[in-house]
């Protein structure tokens, strides 16, 4: 049976076959074996998460360790699949590097998991809910990623594509995200009466969105790209905030979305 | 006279697409005549935007000085739907007058831009103040003169919020003069936000919310419930509980430091989750094998269980413990009591024992009886993420007696009465379908100049 001790067994392969895609990557041309060596380490990972699953017996989304290896699993698909749209080769890269930090962070400090769902978590609006979050925050991450090398390179060689490049993620990016939150929405409302109750949580969720919001009807004009840049960033602090900081906050003390670890 | 570069720069803040052709030349020639426009000279572009924003806030802020808090209950039905139709109606008029600036600043993005900001800052601050609920402390500080520890009914979020309605109104209201369906995805995001904002927002002063408390087996229906100010009410609605249960999942075993009651290792504590199939595990140095596990046990005389179904029974398990360094053997029973009997920790050293955690609850459901004022009687069991409606109401399984848990002698029952959720419900649905379409659509209008 597969459980986190036997998570080296599979992170260590996945880092060195992704390791060796980015050095591929970045030095050769050789993209077919870098994209092969990416998918290897990628279904690798991926095993370990459904055996993880299976042996969990629900879906691996419960605690901070376990949305850190989907988070790594879906920033490295999402880089996969854009690169087989738009043929950016380092951001492919850059993807395997900030899986790789996340998988690290797993191995360093793996946390302790409960096999137990509360009963309101037991709900059909669970897997979905948080597959559409975590789903957006990594494409929300790859845009940053994009936006902030386009403001790096902003006075010398400004690059309209990548500028839509950056416009489309955040798209895909916010769709994902309002509609983890209607869903959670609906969910709430079967399960504790009220589809908007402003925990601490929602109320970080709800500034995350307003703030992609505004970057998305910034962004109606060409002509503040500059600004849009730089709020995206903003806009990412405030992701990371509503995923990770909430637990942190001395207004979340009674937050029903504070992750057990 | 048209030059190439004043035509870039309208296109380019979105000018020509919000407006008419004819209107959009008239604003030409207004800009035509100097290349800086001062402040306040029409189009209002940013900078009134955010001024008149600004000013919503004061006035907000103004109001919340001299009226305290905004009372929902103000605006109760029928005062929501005038209030909201008026609003809407007062959109649709402006509209038709022609070639007003008023509306085209209204419908365009630097308003929408200015009010999203003023939101993320007001909800930015709510994020970081603890929110309260209920009467206003005795000594309130400046926040909770502010409204900051209670945002969400404070004046100037309440107006941010009815000026963004507004201003999402005109946005769908200009675009509908002359509908490019090109644009679907336009209108499903805007039109299922609105009804949502509309029917979220407006209808928040129509819902009721209560908390029953039902004694189990209580010949004689329940119909007080509280609010949330802790007030007794009747309701037109009564609910018998016949059973209620309880499913645990089996409890977990650990070892702490006898002294602090930390678990070991400190750094990653481990919780053994009992489970049939698997008996055997090691936390740190020890070796942990589990014999026996009774669920529902009490304790014999000596330190031993025996299987009791009966209330005030517990989990219990006969384990042996072994230290992999110097091979010491301990074995014996470990429960973790509840509200009738102690726990049982099974000493180890001077300084670690063997403990087991309470149980965590799996599923509770409440059998009952609901009888409506109209004499109708209907059994149902409701538990967490199912609950029952009947005529307009909403009960949902709430809370029992944790201390006593299974043997809890009484359920606890929220009944939301919300006249708004159907629409609540279209709107997410729209909004839904909507949010699919941002992942084909893009932003790939070739309206925008390349580079300014
Ligand atoms: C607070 C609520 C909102 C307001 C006040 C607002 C306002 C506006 C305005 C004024 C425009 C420009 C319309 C025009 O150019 O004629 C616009 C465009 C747009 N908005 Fe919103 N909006 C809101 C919410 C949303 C949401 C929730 C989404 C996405 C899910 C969204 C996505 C868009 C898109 C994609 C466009 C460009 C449409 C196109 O060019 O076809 N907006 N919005």
């Amino acid at each position: 049976m597969i459980n986190w001790n036997n998570f080296l067994v599979f992170a260590i392969p996945t880092i060195l076959s992704w390791v060796l895609a980015s050095v591929i990557f970045t030095f050769s041309k050789k993209n077919k074996l870098g994209l092969f060596f990416s998918i290897f380490g990628l279904f690798i990972f991926g095993s370990f998460i459904v055996l993880l699953w299976v042996n969990l017996g629900r879906p691996p989304m419960r605690t901070m360790g376990e949305t850190r290896l989907l988070y790594s699993f879906f920033l490295v698909a999402t880089g996969l699949l854009s690169y087989l749209k738009w043929r950016y080769k380092w951001l492919v890269s850059y993807s395997l590097v900030m899986a790789m930090v996340f998988v690290f962070i797993n191995i360093l400090k793996p946390e302790i998991h409960s096999k137990n769902l509360m009963p309101a978590l037991q709900s059909i609006w669970f897997v979905p809910h948080v597959t559409a979050y975590i789903l957006s925050y990594s494409i929300l991450g790859a845009a940053t990623i994009v936006g902030v090398k386009q403001l790096f390179q902003f006075n010398k060689k400004e690059d309209a594509e990548l500028m839509d490049f950056t416009d489309n993620l955040v798209y895909i990016g916010f769709g994902l995200l309002m509609l983890g939150m209607l869903m959670g929405a609906v969910w709430a409302k079967a399960a504790w009466g009220h589809y908007w109750s402003w925990d601490p949580k929602e109320t970080w969720a709800f500034i995350t969105a307003a703030a992609y919001l505004f970057y998305i009807h910034l962004r109606l004009s060409n002509k503040y790209r500059k600004i849009a840049l730089w709020y995206l960033v903003f806009a990412f602090i405030m992701l990371m905030i509503t995923w990770k900081g909430v637990n942190y906050l001395p207004s979340a003390k009674n937050s029903i979305h504070v992750y057990t670890d | 006279m048209i030059n190439k570069s004043t035509l870039l720069t309208l296109s380019q803040q979105g000018v020509f697409f919000k407006t008419s052709l004819p209107t959009f030349l008239i604003v030409k020639m207004n800009l035509i005549q100097q290349n800086k426009k001062p402040i306040w000279q029409t189009p209002w572009q940013y900078s009134e935007s955010i001024f008149i924003v600004l000013g919503i806030y004061l006035v907000g802020v103004a109001l919340q000085l001299f009226l305290g808090t905004f009372k929902f209950s103000n605006i109760v039905w029928p005062v929501n739907i005038i209030v909201g139709l008026t609003s809407l109606v007062f959109v649709v008029l402006l509209s038709l007058k022609r070639k007003s600036h008023f509306f085209y600043w209204l419908s365009a993005a630097p308003l929408s831009i200015s009010l999203i900001a003023l939101l993320i800052m007001q909800t930015i601050i709510m994020g970081l103040t603890p929110q309260i609920s209920g009467q206003l402390t005795e000594r309130p500080d400046v926040f909770d003169i502010l409204g900051f520890t209670r945002m969400t009914s404070s004046w100037p979020f309440v107006l941010t919020m009815f000026f963004t309605i507004i201003a999402l109104c005109a946005a769908i209201v200009n675009r509908l003069k002359t509908p490019i369906w090109k644009d679907y995805a336009f209108y499903l995001n805007h039109v299922g936000l609105l009804v949502f904002l509309f029917a979220a927002g407006y209808g928040a002063a129509d819902m009721k919310r209560y908390v029953m408390y039902v004694e189990v087996g209580n010949e004689i229906p329940e119909w007080r419930v509280y609010n949330d100010k802790k007030d007794v009410l009747d309701l037109p609605l009564a609910i018998k509980l016949n059973d209620f249960v309880l499913e645990e999942y089996a409890p977990k075993l650990a070892i702490i430091h006898r002294e602090t009651g930390k678990a070991i290792p400190y750094e990653a504590p481990v919780y053994f989750q009992i489970d049939s199939l698997k008996l055997r595990t090691s936390i740190g140095d020890w070796d942990i094998e589990v014999h026996e596990f009774i669920a529902e046990a009490m304790r014999e005389s000596d330190k031993s269980y025996r299987k009791v179904p009966m209330p005030g029974a517990c989990p219990a398990a006969n384990v042996t413990v072994i230290n992999k360094k110097n091979k010491q053997k301990y074995t014996g029973w470990v429960s973790c009591g509840n509200f009738a009997q102690l726990y049982m920790p099974l000493t180890l050293t001077n300084d670690y024992s063997l403990v087991m955690t309470r149980p965590e609850a799996k599923r509770f459901a409440s059998y009952v009886d609901v009888i409506t004022a109209s004499g109708q009687q209907e059994s149902a069991v409701i538990e967490v993420n199912k609950p029952f409606t009947v005529e307009s109401w909403n009960i949902y399984q709430y809370g029992y007696d944790t201390d006593t848990g299974k043997a809890s002698s009484y359920s606890s029952f929220e009944l939301v009465y919300d006249p708004w959720i159907n629409l609540v419900y279209a709107g997410i649905f729209i909004f839904s379908i909507g949010c699919f379409c941002m992942f084909w659509i893009g932003n790939n209008k070739r309206r925008k100049g390349k580079n300014d």
